[in-house]
């Protein structure tokens, strides 16, 4: 069964939320789906665009208080 | 299609110089693009086995904000391109000549993939794009 976790990279700057991210979706499960919470705006750009790139899925950001959530599911 | 291999040649000791070589090493070869990063000149002084982070970097209008904000540390970003890409680092020889060290003994563990001279680098460097930090 797929499964949600939560990485909270707030406050770190570019590529830390990426390199978090990256690093959960290598222990990760096809399907999984891993939000990064980030106050880093270069990196809620960059982030949709790395996975779009690499093959992943965009699943959502969603603006918050201060910060940003970003969505990915594990696609490979 | 493939990506074309991007090969470093970083050559500065300016902490700003030494940041941007790992963000961009880092984030293409977690991007599926191999890299090959080649450390000559003072660079190669940052990257002295042991050294703590206010000695490893200086320089730069932004050396103080890397040093306090949460900013990812350089040796930790080259160190997740390693793992989490295909990514290798080379020592110029020639400087580690000069300076009396080995690639194995003197610079940061398990960052290095071993040694190598210029020439070997610029040709293989013809395979992909070149860029010099």
């Amino acid at each position: 069964m797929a499964e949600r976790q939560t990485i909270d990279a707030r406050g770190a700057f570019c590529p830390g939320p990426l390199m978090e991210l990256i690093a959960a979706l290598k222990l990760a499960q096809i399907g999984d789906e891993i939000e990064v919470l980030s106050s880093d705006k270069g990196s809620v750009n960059d982030i949709p665009a790395w996975v779009t790139k690499v093959g992943h899925a965009n699943v959502g950001t969603t603006e918050k208080d201060g910060y940003w959530s970003v969505v990915v599911k594990k696609a490979k | 299609m493939a990506s074309k291999p991007l090969f470093i040649m970083l050559c500065s000791d300016e902490h700003e110089k030494i940041q941007l070589a790992a963000m961009v090493a880092s984030v293409a070869a977690v991007s599926d693009r191999p890299v090959q990063v080649f450390v000559t000149m003072n660079a190669i002084l940052a990257f002295r086995r042991g050294a703590t982070p206010a000695e490893r970097y200086h320089g730069g209008h932004f050396h103080e904000k890397f040093m306090t904000a949460k900013v990812p540390d350089a040796i930790e970003l080259f160190e997740h391109g390693k793992m989490l890409g295909d990514m290798k680092m080379w020592a110029c020889s020639m400087v580690l000549d000069l300076h009396h060290w080995e690639a194995d003994k003197d610079l940061t563990e398990g960052l290095f993939d071993g040694a190598a001279g210029l020439t070997v680098f610029l040709a293989d460097a013809e395979e992909g794009e070149l860029i010099t930090i």
